[in-house]
């Protein structure tokens, strides 16, 4: 068979990124299906004496574990009946219209049914979701988190990775393994490195749950947020959970004084073959009234890891918006996604990022990869380092709080080296294998894994298995840091320890300044009601947003 | 590499038409514990895909050998499906495990498992049932675990989550590992491969092929041993 004649344009559109990334067509029945699918429920309610009887065209008889919870814990019976009767027009058009305070409109939210939300936001495009935004996060003043991974498990260069990004201005770090039994180290060195590059620097562990929670008690870690919650009872079953289980977790954090939220995403029922063909957006709207009902303060979503499934469908970048928005109507923190790879296409990978970086969420980024993405033990964040002067002159075109900072390179080889060196005197004091004065040189000028040579995996394995059965805690490391002369860092670890018994941070969207301050939705809460309310960037902090080092300065030409 | 919408097509086609049987028959189970899915067909018990034989011998029983390592592969492996997302024969999938676990001195006992098609409670239930207490556990597409009996199950020794990098080198060293485990060693675990821009182009197409696979589920079916053989 002869080819046809092909069109040389259409030749070089088949070549550009874009063609790289899978897209697939709608599947109704097994809910490849990003909003509004016609097989989700319809919105009704029922109750009886201060019982809901009936939700969504199911009676409580019918109920899901997931559908239970969410009737007994995350709806304000007292204010269903009136919220229930606005229509889904007038509820959205109360979430942009300026007049309407964010109180109002948590009210309404926190009474209706999860078919009733979803609803809601099919009524709203993606500008009128981000005005939406603006008004409904609850924290004021927006952050940033970034992971911190080394495809080696690298410690030292953990530390240094942990310090740029924290000196960069992340406020949350997040860290994760290649090799499980790594874990440990990992904790330690975004511990020892975040505190280096900003005293007051939240980390976490992203792990195994029970030994999330066990690394958190010690004070390796400050806060956790892979604690994931499904929207349909098949996936929840399959993780060996129920609601009950994880709000009972959520309270084992809380007793311990340890910051925690919970993650949930559209397309994971999908991804894992248990939708009962009900729309991505449906199931992510339980998974956030499981999260309100567990008492939780906060939610990770936006798809996260299964970013590949709702970006592949129609509408699916719109459904994204969707659940950040869901998320911050019902009064929780949001960490709003942006953290996995979705697209070949620079175009498609800025433009997923716009919604949540315009109008500004509590973490824009949950998070943005402060390595190179091959280092990324996420499996690649949308953003990572090396488009880290795009992100600088995005906050600066537009005059947007991104949450990081221009930084000198002297100033981030000296954050780096410290925190090498650092790590590299906790190890010698707690007996690990010896981190070298090589290694430590290494670490403080890579720029990945890549640049540096390798450790002796087993003797660090078996080390950091002790780390683990010896007990280490904060208390150890701060001791060690500060007989080996690094006096301020051990401050810094004991200054987080103390969060833990005042319990500030527990509060809605915290993060911790480094004079100990908490800053939380009670002490900073969102105001915003139309223009000249809100957020107002302080001239402080727009001189240093337009102070990108490269740009050319009128008094040099 | 691209995405084969051959076989993307297919899927798609295979389900939906298990999908209309299930509702022509008004089969309307309750989806969220019995969910032996009528939508795919009965699989054979005994399957030969190019170069390898597999027959089921019978429930799988613990095992009391030292020397034995287990591995679990689902109901689709190298029947409803014959390769890997990157079109790696499964055949050659098995034939390197093995070899890899045989350089050790270690040989390895194939179950098919039928309740869940979540790789690591696959590779932890190989594990619990394993002489050595070191299972593994491979899905169709080729992701994969190395288990030990006393760990959590959410837990493991190794995780290799990214499918597509997961070649025919890893599979050997995977087998490798996995017996050096058991003899009670402490390897060096397999290097990672990582790749970021495996999710763009793969994890559409990775839900598709889950979903089939998950199709395959019998929660009250006992796993089968698996005799293997290679031709």
């Amino acid at each position: 068979m002869a080819d046809a004649k092909r069109s040389k344009r259409f030749e070089i559109l088949e070549k550009r990124p874009v063609h790289l990334d899978g897209f697939i067509g709608e599947w109704i029945e097994v809910g490849l299906y990003a909003m509004g699918s016609p097989q989700d429920p319809k919105p009704s309610i029922k109750i009886e004496g201060d019982k809901i009887v009936e939700m969504d065209g199911k009676s409580r008889g019918e109920f899901t574990m997931i559908e239970q919870f969410v009737a007994d814990y995350a709806i304000n019976v007292k204010n269903a009946r009136e919220a229930m009767a606005k229509s889904e027009t007038e509820i959205a058009r109360m979430l942009v219209d300026i007049n309407v305070s964010r109180e109002e409109c948590i009210k309404v939210f926190t009474a209706l049914t999860p078919s009733k939300i979803a609803r809601v936001m099919e009524e709203m495009n993606v500008v009128e979701m981000m005005m939406a935004m603006q008004k409904m996060r609850c924290r004021q003043t927006p952050a940033n988190q970034a992971h911190v991974t080394s495809a080696k498990d690298h410690p030292v260069m953990l530390a240094a990775d942990a310090a740029e990004a924290t000196f960069r201005g992340f406020k949350e770090i997040e860290t994760t393994v290649g090799v499980v039994r790594y874990a440990p180290f990992n904790a330690l060195a975004l511990l020892v490195g975040g505190q280096v590059g900003r005293r007051g620097t939240l980390s976490q562990d992203a792990l195994e749950e029970a030994f999330e929670l066990q690394v958190g008690m010690r004070g390796l870690t400050s806060y956790a947020e892979t604690v994931s919650v499904y929207g349909t009872e098949r996936v929840f079953v399959d993780g060996d959970d129920t609601p009950w289980s994880k709000a009972f977790l959520a309270s084992a954090y809380a007793s311990r004084g340890l910051k925690m939220r919970f993650t949930s995403g559209t397309g994971s029922e999908v991804q894992m073959g248990a939708a009962e063909g009900k729309s991505m957006l449906y199931l992510e709207t339980l998974c956030v009234m499981v999260t309100k009902g567990a008492g939780v303060q906060g939610l990770q979503n936006g798809s996260i890891s299964c970013i590949g499934v709702p970006a592949a469908v129609p509408s699916g970048l719109r459904a994204v918006t969707a659940e950040n928005l869901i998320t911050m109507c019902l009064d929780l923190e949001v960490a709003s996604g942006n953290d996995q790879t979705f697209s070949h296409s620079d175009q498609r990978r800025t433009a997923r990022t716009m919604p949540q970086f315009l109008p500004g969420t509590d973490w824009i980024f949950s998070g943005y990869s402060s390595t190179p993405n091959y280092d990324n033990m996420f499996a690649g964040s949308n953003w990572d380092i090396s488009d880290v002067d795009d992100y600088l002159a995005l906050q600066r075109d537009f005059k947007v709080d991104g949450g990081l900072r221009p930084v000198k390179e002297e100033d981030v080889v000296a954050v780096r080296n410290k925190a090498a060196r650092a790590m590299q005197a906790v190890f010698a004091e707690l007996g690990f294998p010896p981190i070298t004065d090589e290694e430590v040189e290494a670490c403080t000028y890579a720029n990945g894994s890549k640049d540096i040579g390798d450790r002796n995996i087993p003797e660090d394995l078996k080390a950091a298995e002790r780390l683990m059965k010896d007990a280490v805690t904060g208390v150890d490391v701060a001791k060690a840091l500060a007989k080996r002369g690094f006096r301020d860092v051990a401050e810094s670890i004991i200054l987080m320890m103390r969060q833990r018994v005042a319990g500030d941070y527990l509060q809605t969207s915290a993060w911790v300044g480094s004079d100990g301050t908490v800053y939380s939705a009670v002490n900073d809460p969102n105001t915003y009601m139309g223009p000249g309310t809100g957020y107002k960037m302080s001239e402080e902090r727009w001189e240093e947003i337009k102070a990108i080092p490269w740009a050319i300065r009128a008094e040099d030409v | 590499m691209k995405i084969n919408p051959e076989l993307l097509e297919k899927i798609v086609r295979e389900v939906l038409a298990g999908m209309e049987t299930e509702i022509e028959t008004g089969g309307k189970s309750e989806p969220s514990l019995s969910n032996s899915s009528p939508s795919n067909p009965p699989l054979p018990a005994s399957e030969t895909v190019a170069g390898v034989q597999m027959t089921e011998k019978g429930p799988a029983a613990r095992g009391t050998d030292p020397k034995e390592i287990v591995l679990a592969v689902s109901p689709a492996f190298a029947t409803a499906f014959k390769t890997t997302i990157v079109d790696i024969p499964h055949s050659s999938v098995l034939r390197q495990v093995f070899a890899g676990a045989e350089e050790e001195g270690i040989h390895i006992r194939v179950i098919r498992v039928y309740h869940t098609a979540d790789v690591a409670f696959m590779a932890h239930h190989a594990a619990r049932i394993s002489g050595s207490g070191i299972g593994i556990g491979i899905l169709s597409r080729g992701t994969s675990v190395i288990h030990q009996r006393d760990l959590n199950p959410l837990s493991n020794l190794e995780l290799f989550p990214q499918s597509p990098v997961i070649d025919l080198p890893t599979f050997r060293a995977i087998g490798k590992n996995a017996a050096k485990y058991a003899k009670g060693e402490s390897p060096t675990p397999v290097p990672t491969n990582n790749d970021p821009m495996a999710r763009p182009r793969y994890q559409g197409l990775a839900a598709l092929l889950h979903n089939k696979e998950a199709g395959f589920q019998d929660r009250s079916k006992a796993s089968q041993e698996l005799s293997v053989s290679f031709e």
